[in-house]
């Protein structure tokens, strides 16, 4: 079964945030769809929408890689199934 | 795909890293129907089997659902029928062996409370409710979980004074024996009019008779999150302002009702209720003081405080019906002094005072909670103080609770701190006229005109 996940990522700018991200998202096997980025008085905030085979991946596992990332890049990233942003937002 | 806008993915984002929202707690319902005998030994083992049997799986189902939406789940819960309607003895000591049973329960799955060691005697005891509430005071104290609840009064029935006065017995009791941690015990005993049968929220949770076999519960919260809609729309009309915080409740209620319907159908429970409730904690910014404060007052309690909290608690419950048809349990905006850490300070400051709040309790949920009152308050007082609760709830076909920490050997204008998510509040003083003759009297005060509604 598919899953969709909405990858959030904010942290102070620098080269090669979205590259280190993406690399950790295609070293789970997990597919980008689309992505969105900017940088405003330095801060860099990243929206990414992936999505993943459960045969291949798992939420946690993503989660896991995608914690060492922000530790070493310095960003805080969060994963979250896009379920809670359809309901939040949308009848 | 469903269009989603990059400014509401990080308003979500926002709401749940910088401004607390969280669900405050998912709670099994399980009906103890089945477990019901005479012998507290077997009750004792019945009750075990089945409520570590049926909740084995709801901390791990609450972590996962956590895990997968990057939603804090604060706290896992268990509500059972009202043990008085499960144990049929007259002995007390049978009951505080069924507390023992649930408090084990409870350890063996890992919850952190567990409600319904209750009794609904708002028309008058049976040996049953007289023998548990007897037994109040040895539960609470020797066990760690269980948390109890009575109901001494309904808009249908009136007001049991009698039941009344016997729980500020308790609460007397409880303080003396809770004495060298500033009475806490009593933080777990709640005195209700119109108990709710679904109420997810601890102290006062129990699982009706109304109630299917298993339900989920939820608990939503969020004050931190309206409080900075408040703050950052200075100057907007009460009007606008209400339809601010409409938004803001439908999408906290929004996430309630997702996990709700996710815990349920893991944990093969019907979906009960989502609790429109905002309810506090000691964080700063978590606070229902700060939304009233941001509205421009000085402080809770200022003149204009139950205004306030009356538009605040309609829109909470206009917003989040909106989010949800599973609404229920207690609804509204809570007001526990020591939980709020704006509020306790208002009350230490001298500008908010128990009259105040019970005005206050009269717009919103729950009634005068977690207040902390003088260890030496006479029984008179005490009862005479629940029952203005219970009155406003009876007239008004609300539910309202009372929830007073006489704390042991303190005075007003100590500082109490009652530890984690209970807070710390000043002693607030009571009035020192006396209600002894009026208490003495005893018997039911009548239900209100508004009982005969067919």
């Amino acid at each position: 079964m598919r899953t969709s996940v909405i990858v959030t990522a904010l942290g102070p700018d620098r080269h090669g945030l979205l590259a280190a991200v993406a690399t950790t998202v295609a070293g789970q096997n997990a597919n980008v769809d689309d992505v969105s980025q900017t940088v405003s008085n330095g801060m860099f905030t990243m929206i990414m929408f992936v999505s993943f085979d459960e045969t291949e991946t798992t939420m946690a596992g993503l989660q896991a890689a995608l914690e060492i990332t922000g530790e070493e890049t310095g960003l805080q990233i969060h994963v979250q199934h896009e379920d809670i942003f359809k309901f939040m937002h949308r009848i | 795909m469903v269009f989603i806008t990059a400014e509401e993915i990080l308003e979500t984002v926002r709401m749940i890293q910088a401004e607390n929202l969280d669900v405050r707690a998912v709670t099994m319902g399980i009906s103890l129907g089945d477990c019901a005998g005479r012998d507290a030994d077997i009750v004792g083992r019945r009750v075990y089997e089945k409520v570590s049997r049926l909740a084995c799986d709801l901390v791990p189902v609450a972590q996962s659902i956590q895990r997968k939406y990057g939603i804090p789940i604060v706290n896992r819960r268990i509500s059972v029928t009202p043990i008085a309607h499960v144990l049929g003895s007259d002995d007390p000591t049978d009951f505080v062996r069924v507390a023992h049973a649930l408090d084990a329960a409870a350890q063996a799955v890992g919850v952190d409370f567990v409600g319904g060691f209750s009794a609904l005697v708002q028309k008058g005891f049976t040996r049953t409710d007289d023998a548990l509430i007897r037994a109040i005071p040895e539960a609470i104290c020797e066990t760690r979980a269980v948390c109890s609840s009575v109901n001494v009064a309904s808009t249908r029935a009136g007001i049991n004074m009698d039941a009344v006065t016997r729980m500020a017995d308790v609460l007397l009791d409880v303080s003396r024996r809770t004495a060298d941690r500033d009475s806490i015990g009593c933080a777990k005993i709640v005195t209700f009019c119109n108990v709710p049968e679904d109420n997810p929220f601890m102290a006062g949770a129990l699982h009706g008779s109304g109630e299917p076999e298993v339900s989920i519960n939820v608990a939503i919260s969020g004050p931190g999150v309206v409080r900075n809609v408040v703050a950052n729309n200075p100057g907007v009309s009460f009007t606008e302002l209400a339809d601010l915080i409409k938004r803001t409740a439908f999408k906290i209620t929004r996430v309630g009702e997702l996990v709700g319907r996710e815990a349920s159908r893991l944990l093969g429970a019907q979906m009960g209720i989502i609790d429109l409730s905002l309810a506090p904690t000691p964080a700063v910014g978590d606070s229902i003081a700060e939304i009233l404060e941001c509205m421009g007052l000085q402080r809770a309690g200022a003149p204009g405080s139950t205004a306030a909290l009356a538009l605040l608690n309609d829109a909470v419950k206009k917003g989040g019906t909106m989010a949800t048809s599973s609404t229920g349990g207690l609804s509204g905006a809570f007001i526990p002094v020591s939980e709020d850490a704006a509020l306790a300070a208002a009350a230490r400051e001298g500008v908010l005072s128990i009259e105040k709040l019970e005005a206050m309790t009269a717009v919103c949920s729950l009634g005068l909670d977690m207040i902390v009152v003088p260890g030496d308050i006479s029984r008179a007082a005490l009862a005479g103080t629940i029952a203005d609760v219970m009155a406003i709830g009876m007239v008004n076909s609300k539910t309202t609770g009372a929830r007073l920490i006489p704390a042991a050997g303190k005075q007003v204008g100590d500082w109490v701190e009652l530890g984690g998510l209970f807070g710390a509040g000043p002693v607030m003083p009571v009035s020192a006229a006396r209600s002894d003759e009026f208490v003495a009297r005893g018997g039911r005060i009548p239900a209100p005109l508004q009982s005969l509604r067919n």
